[in-house]
């Protein structure tokens, strides 16, 4: 599909350039982060990385349009795979050196949208928690700064008025983990033990996804089922013929899932709710309820978004997992951001377990100087408990300054 | 009507389809005098190129470039507002679904996020984008969502003009408690429009460089004053064609996704 893509996107170009339906974007960002504090596995503590990214739109007709979009990185601790081949299937353990971010073709005609190829899907309404966005996997080399990865696949909608029907198709995409030896991993108390991260084992087949919305004026809500993989891994645990290692092997579970979110405007603030319930018919999988309640509301130039987000286990059955949609449950989460001026605004970020065992506290301070540049100066605080998803993380506090150039 | 909100597609606010002919209604009628305003800038469609140039007290502070299509107009209409520069906004469009009889659903996309978000009625007095204009301002309303009344006859800028004053109807809900809105006496185009919260005048907005787009008296240049902040924000339309062919499928959630 790729080639294809490729090869119709390099023909609609000349069309395209007459009817001067091209744009373009990008930017160069370098980002370098210090951690104060060592790691038990880690004693790195500050890593630099650079970002290129390209995206190019193509339309060259009212009904067509096609997308293709690239990334280069490079990173000071040893994050990006660093062999000269451009990625297209996002599956590596490390961030490739070279890949194609985007690459798609968008028809659409009356009511009906087709988008297919390499891109972004994203579903679901709330923030920081999103319980029905699953075909969004992230890459989670830092769990805190996390962004997310494209997945190829095929995506419709049909529109009748305020309501759109979406079926979406595609190719599992697994969510990048943490390096085992890097401080995002962090090894259990006791004597020092070495991991060796395994070949993970990739489910075979797609999976799919069928979202119904109403975009109201008074309410909006979507209902929506999927039936695929978890992008997010249950851990395997090996032992190894070598003293004091053991060997890592994630692999992606089934999972079917039945969801809804909705949105209230009122005069006073928005309230959104979205919930889902996971099985799954794979041994040693939990089989839950993610909900998530949320009020959000603009006050001036404040935004702030404050809500609850919890979990409800209907079946314990795995062991080990990866798993930082389900560690910001049982939560009290927020964010409030401040619009200083045109150029200028500060954000926060912070989310408390209930039971007080995992807290952080995110800032961010952002800074736009001329038409291109920006400036981004940012820390995350991190306190808790070693057996909690957020609290194990409390030696990984950081601060980052991010420097972009768009153009 | 509310004359605020007639800033930004605006431009029909401020147009006479047949200028230089003198009233043929009742001038003292301050209804009258609005609605004609409104009729003469009836179009089917708009289009244009907005330059956006924000002020603080020390000077220019930074540009931004959009593109708007509007289909229809007075109220009942859709609008796709898309930023086109500087290079980190590129790509961010608002859809606003106008309603005659209430206040308009609003979405905003973002590239970055690859998620849309509707924009909440408590939002509307927020700066859009942290220019002088609300996301209010962007807001096209019927003149039947307000209420007149006729202050006298004030020139602007040698320009004999009514001065009339606009408070929204109990059925719409607006951060501004009233406006005083100069219409132009020569064709109908709007001169000037402040806008009130309480007793205070918090928002100026100036209309100048009018120009007669097919057939339409069309002010070019509109700024925008926060009188409390001090700052100004100077929306430039070029490029500006009415009646232009758009679908009405290009004005969804589904449409601002696409570039």
């Amino acid at each position: 599909m790729k080639h294809l893509l490729a090869v119709l996107l390099i023909t609609a170009l000349p069309q395209a350039i007459r009817a001067q339906a091209i744009s373009q974007r990008g930017f160069v960002e370098g980002i370098g982060a210090y951690f104060p504090q060592d790691a038990p596995n880690d004693s790195v503590n500050v890593t630099g990385d650079l970002l290129v990214r390209e995206e190019l739109v193509v339309k060259p007709a009212s009904w067509i349009q096609f997308a293709a979009g690239g990334d280069f990185r490079a990173n000071s601790h040893d994050q990006v795979d660093n062999s000269w081949r451009v990625d297209f299937s996002d599956r590596g353990r490390l961030r490739p050196a070279l890949s194609v971010r985007r690459l798609s073709a968008t028809i659409s005609k009356g009511g009906l949208t087709l988008d297919a190829g390499k891109q972004f899907i994203r579903w679901g309404r709330t923030d920081i928690v999103t319980p029905t966005d699953w075909f969004a996997p992230r890459d989670f080399l830092n769990v805190m700064d996390n962004e997310f990865l494209p997945v190829t696949g095929i995506r419709a909608g049909v529109r009748f008025g305020v309501d759109t029907i979406e079926a979406a198709w595609d190719r599992f995409t697994p969510s990048r983990t943490p390096l085992v030896n890097q401080r995002w991993v962090v090894p259990p108390p006791g004597p020092p033990v070495a991991f060796t991260a395994l070949d993970p084992t990739f489910p075979q087949g797609s999976q799919a996804g069928i979202r119904w919305n109403h975009a109201g004026s008074r309410l909006e809500y979507a209902f929506a089922f999927f039936d695929g993989f978890n992008h997010l891994p249950n851990i395997d645990v090996l032992p190894t013929f070598r003293p004091g290692e053991v060997a890592i092997q994630p692999h992606y579970p089934s999972l079917r899932s039945y969801g809804g979110d909705a949105a209230v405007p009122t005069p006073w603030f928005t309230i959104k709710v979205e919930s889902a319930y996971f099985t799954s018919t794979t041994p040693r999988s939990d089989e839950y309820v993610l909900y998530v309640v949320q009020l959000e509301r603009q006050s001036g130039e404040w935004s702030f978004i404050g809500g609850y987000a919890g979990e409800h286990v209907t079946q314990n059955r795995a062991l080990l997992t990866f798993a930082p949609d389900r560690g910001l449950t049982r939560a009290i989460v927020g964010r409030a951001s401040y619009t200083v001026d045109v150029n200028r605004s500060v954000a926060f970020e912070a989310a408390v377990r209930q039971n007080g065992d995992g807290e952080y506290l995110k800032v961010e301070y952002s800074q736009a100087r001329g038409a291109h540049w920006r400036a981004t100066l940012g820390g995350a605080l991190i306190r808790g408990e070693p057996d909690d998803f957020i609290g194990q993380y409390s030696r990984n506090s950081h601060v980052t300054l991010a420097l972009r150039y768009s153009f | 009507m509310n004359p605020v909100s007639y800033l930004v597609f605006l431009v029909f606010f401020v147009s006479s389809r047949y200028a230089g002919l003198e009233i043929g209604v009742a001038a003292e009628n301050a209804r009258q005098i609005v609605e004609e305003s409104q009729r003469r800038t009836d179009a089917k469609s708009q289009r244009y190129e907005g330059l956006l140039q924000v002020f603080d007290a020390k000077g220019k502070i930074s540009d931004k470039r959009w593109n708007i299509d509007r289909l229809g107009s007075h109220g009942d209409s859709k609008v796709v507002l898309r930023f086109t520069a500087p290079a980190e906004v590129k790509g961010v469009a608002l859809l606003i679904v106008n309603h005659t009889d209430r206040a308009s659903d609003q979405w905003m996309w973002t590239p970055a996020t690859e998620r849309d978000r509707r924009i909440a009625l408590q939002d509307r007095e927020t700066r859009f984008f942290g220019t002088d204009f609300s996301f209010e301002d962007l807001e096209e309303r019927d003149v039947n969502q307000y209420e007149y009344s006729l202050l006298g006859d004030e020139a602007v800028d040698g320009v004999a003009c009514w001065k009339i004053q606009s408070a929204p109807k109990q059925s719409k809900s607006s951060q501004y408690s009233r406006s005083h809105v100069w219409i132009r006496k020569d064709n109908y185009a709007l001169a000037r429009v402040e806008n009130f919260l309480k007793d205070q005048v918090v928002r100026r907005l100036v209309y100048s460089d009018l120009a007669n787009i097919q057939g339409i008296w069309t002010a070019r240049t509109l700024e925008m004053s926060d009188l409390r902040r001090g700052s100004r924000t100077r929306l430039s339309l070029e490029k500006l064609q009415y009646n232009v062919p758009m679908k009405d499928e290009d004005f969804t959630l589904q449409a601002i996704r696409r570039q």
